[in-house]
């Protein structure tokens, strides 16, 4: 029998535990346990009191284990680690059983709780005997950082970062930084200029001396954990040499062809071959769209490079993509959101009937450096609407698209409201709106601003557009077709044009995105936080942040603060330079391996070497990230999990077995 | 739960079959009303309707002629965000309000309904010869001749049978009935 005394305690949580689990009975019960000195039971475990009590017992009592049954580890195990530390006891001596989110929570079955609980600290007590002293292990912040991500939430979180006299990669998939923000025209509710505030922010991107920015360019694979990650980054070839390139421009002018931007304007105008987003684009050097370059296609042209007047010529048609391994101590992922497909929803007649737009291009159509000069008009380009509708929730709050509300609509739709007022003061506009949601500093006082400026609301959602006439004024108009649901009754509102508000979602390949840097994301493809209210920018990746509408619908301040967030985070974990790792490390025995060189490839993270002169392999525990595999796949069972030892588990699973007999199991 | 279930869980417990979700889930949106292709004949909008079954306003649920106007086009439930099926809310009043006696006198709906269900429930097919004459007398002079005109030329042109015609394997039919609709009142 083992020698070790150990102290259990048993939390009430207020009465989130001690409501359906008896935990009086649990503490006398495990009183009685073998090895069991001391068992208590406790109002608040985790207060500064229940902690003395531990600390108490391990001075009084010599207590060599300590076990609370309590709420997750993920709560409270860093806590009374503290606790058995303080009080001169090795912290992985201790172990919890969580009769709390595995327990109390789940069942209203006092009965059947209070022996779940007794059973999960059984298991405990079983663990903790074989328990070994371990001492963590020390790991090196790299103090480099990578954002991907070139949004306002990214370009946030890099300037932050580089302020703080920490090297920034800002990588960013299109030509130029500025994100979804960069296309906008005002921001709500204060109508700032949207390009006169991000810019500035953008050149000083552009400029820092601790900024590697990376344009068109794409992560590609990821290496490494928390304070030593090796980020592979496919530099697209952008035809053009940065290192000469003084972004006059030029070959811009003088390109043959165009071709419709679908990206950044959306559809509504059109772009050269080689290419700047937009003026205010950075980096300024510009880049050629390989699939419509003529030279690409036929072979001739060249006219670019023909009038490039620097020298040596910038255009490049040699150009390759490059491969870049960064070498990173922390990540922060703000990749940011795409637009719901409006097409999805056919009664609404987007790409059906021409006047009706979505929130993007109408954007771009306010935008004063837009494709029509920032004047108000249908798709023939010159006539000003009349009448206008906006449609708010479109694939929003809706369980055939997305559920969620997406937050920034109403106040956006209110926005253009605004706008179309103001550029066509004699113009009707109607906002359908199925509830008002206007929550932030300054907003309700613009939605009262609008009802002033008397837009026209009406509380219902559209239920389709249509072209199809019943009466004369309908005629040559497009008929929005609505619940008003404050007077009850059916009504068909003719408007010259409709802007449809489509709900924000997570971007295509978030799924992929957040396998590649091994995080998790939600049903709706956005990223997970670590905890909703208390961790919101960390993962449960260690080292991997997250900024920006990528984990949320968000608008602009929102982002920004994420963005500044996650850089505080990060910067926080550079200034302390060593951060100390779970000892959770497997160990291979050198003395019995066979050199049979399975664990080598199954090894995730590369951390097992071969040593050909002894014919045995070896376990480098800097890169080990203690997750099991090689331990399991050991055929002579010689590779060990510190932590997860062979008799702690299968202790641990005959403690939680205690109350089953044998015929049982067999039957 | 209360001994006496209240009228919209009634409605509710009438919906079992369907795959929509609960009346209490509408975020009163108006999309049904928008939609809905009737709704001007209607005296509230199918959105009040729901509105009125979630605050339990038996009376004036069962006395409105919304839901015997439901045209059963099933367009707003295609196209409900919350995913009621709001045409079977309208099929479950109209079964409650058949069971209970409690639709107004001056409406064809339930005579019309019942006549139809019992002769697809008898021989597994509509004939309009019987079906007709349930609403046809509430008709002007004018619309009835019109009508009796056009049912005329149909049976001659043999788009409406003469003798009822009836489905192979009826009893397997009425079988099928009996598991799928939910009985309930004395009918």
């Amino acid at each position: 029998m083992n020698e070790e005394k150990v102290g259990v305690y048993v939390c009430h949580c207020g009465t989130n535990i001690a409501k359906v689990v008896d935990v009086v009975d649990v503490a006398t019960w495990a009183g009685e346990q073998p090895n069991v000195e001391v068992a208590r039971e406790y109002k608040f475990m985790c207060s500064s009191l229940g902690q003395e009590l531990i600390e108490q017992d391990i001075k009084e009592k010599g207590l060599t284990r300590v076990v609370v049954a309590s709420c997750s580890p993920h709560m409270h195990e860093k806590t009374f680690r503290g606790a058995c530390e303080r009080a001169g006891l090795n912290p992985f001596l201790f172990e919890m059983a969580n009769i709390r989110e595995h327990d109390s929570w789940i069942t209203d079955d006092k009965v059947a709780a209070t022996q779940k609980a007794k059973s999960l600290t059984n298991a405990a007590i079983a663990r903790v005997v074989h328990h070994q002293p371990l001492e963590p292990i020390p790991v090196e912040i790299n103090p480099n950082t990578l954002i991907v991500g070139g949004g306002i939430a990214g370009i946030t979180a890099a300037l932050e970062l580089a302020d703080a006299g920490n090297h920034v990669y800002l990588v960013e998939r299109e030509p130029s930084i500025g994100g979804h923000m960069a296309q906008l025209d005002k921001t709500f509710p204060t109508l700032d200029c949207s390009a006169c505030i991000l810019t500035p922010k953008m050149v000083d991107v552009g400029q820092h001396a601790n900024i590697t920015l990376l344009t068109w360019s794409e992560v590609e694979e990821l290496d490494g954990y928390l304070g030593n990650f090796t980020a592979t980054v496919r530099k697209k070839a952008r035809y053009v040499n940065e290192e000469v390139c003084t972004g006059c421009g030029i070959c811009i002018e003088k390109c043959p062809a165009k071709v419709l931007d679908e990206v950044f304007e959306v559809g509504m105008g059109t772009r050269k071959v080689i290419y700047r987003p937009f003026p205010q684009a950075v980096p300024k050097y510009p880049v050629i769209d390989k699939e419509n370059c003529i030279y690409f296609l036929r072979g001739k042209c060249k006219a670019c490079e023909l009038f490039c007047p620097t020298e040596p010529n910038s255009i490049d048609f040699t150009q390759k993509d490059e491969i870049l391994k960064l070498q990173v101590g922390n990540i922060i992922l703000a990749t940011g959101y795409d637009l719901f497909d409006v097409k999805r929803i056919p009664q609404y007649g987007y790409g059906r009937l021409k006047n009706v737009f979505t929130s993007l291009e109408f954007e771009r159509m306010v935008n004063a450096s837009g494709p029509t000069d920032g004047k108000i008009v249908l798709r023939d380009g010159k006539t000003p609407p009349a009448s206008v509708a906006i449609v708010h929730c479109v694939g929003s709050r809706d369980e055939n698209y997305h559920k969620y509300c997406s937050k920034i609509c109403c106040m956006y739709s209110l926005k253009f409201a605004h706008l179309v007022h103001e550029r066509i003061p004699d113009a009707e506009v109607y906002n359908c709106y199925i509830d008002m949601r206007t929550p932030g500093k300054g907003y309700e006082e613009f939605y009262h601003r609008l009802l002033e400026e008397g837009t026209n609301f009406i509380r219902g959602k559209v239920a389709e557009i249509t072209d199809a006439p019943r009466i004369p004024a309908e005629e040559g108009k497009l008929v929005v077709q609505v619940e008003d649901t404050l007077i009850g009754r059916q009504r068909r509102v003719p408007v010259d044009m409709v802007i449809l508000s489509p709900a924000m979602e997570a971007k295509p390949d978030s799924k992929e995105v957040s396998q590649l840097f091994k995080m998790g994301c939600d049903f709706d493809g956005f990223f997970t936080e670590r905890h909703p209210k208390l961790d919101p920018v960390a993962t449960m990746t260690e080292g991997i942040y997250i900024a920006g509408a990528c984990q949320g619908p968000k608008d602009v301040p929102e982002s920004v603060v994420q963005g500044a967030a996650a850089a505080a985070r990060v910067a926080g974990l550079i200034n302390r330079g060593t951060v100390m790792m779970e000892p959770v490390r497997a160990n291979i025995d050198q003395d019995k391996c066979s050199g049979c060189r399975i664990c080598n490839n199954m090894c995730p993270y590369n951390a097992i070497v071969f040593h050909e002169d002894r014919h045995v392999s070896e376990v480098i525990t800097a890169l080990c990230q203690g997750c099991g595999t090689c331990v399991a796949a050991c055929p002579s069972g010689i590779i060990t999990g510190a932590h997860f030892t062979n008799d702690q588990v299968f202790s641990e699973i005959e403690g939680i077995l205690w109350d089953v007999r044998p015929e049982k199991v067999l039957a | 739960m209360s001994a006496k279930p209240t009228f919209s869980h009634e409605i509710s417990n009438l919906m079992y079959k369907s795959h929509g979700n609960p009346t209490k889930s509408c975020i009163q949106c108006g999309t049904c009303a928008g939609t809905c292709p009737v709704a001007e004949y209607m005296d509230q909008t199918p959105r009040r309707l729901i509105g009125m079954i979630n605050a339990n306003l038996k009376e004036e649920v069962l006395a409105s002629n919304t839901y015997w106007f439901c045209a059963s086009c099933y367009h707003c439930t295609v196209r409900c965000p919350s995913q009621i099926d709001i045409a079977g809310v309208m099929y479950a009043v109209k079964r409650y309000s058949i069971w209970n006696k409690s639709y107004s006198e001056d409406l064809v709906g339930p005579a019309f309904s019942e006549a139809f269900v019992k002769i697809i429930a008898r021989s597994g097919r509509s004939y309009e010869p019987i079906l007709a004459p349930t609403y046809m007398f509430s008709m002007e002079p004018k619309e009835f001749v019109q009508e009796a005109f056009n049912a005329t030329k149909m049976m001659l042109k043999g788009r409406i049978p003469v003798l009822p015609t009836r489905i192979k394997h009826i009893k397997n039919f009425q079988e099928m009935i009996r598991r799928i609709i939910p009985i309930g009142g004395e009918s």
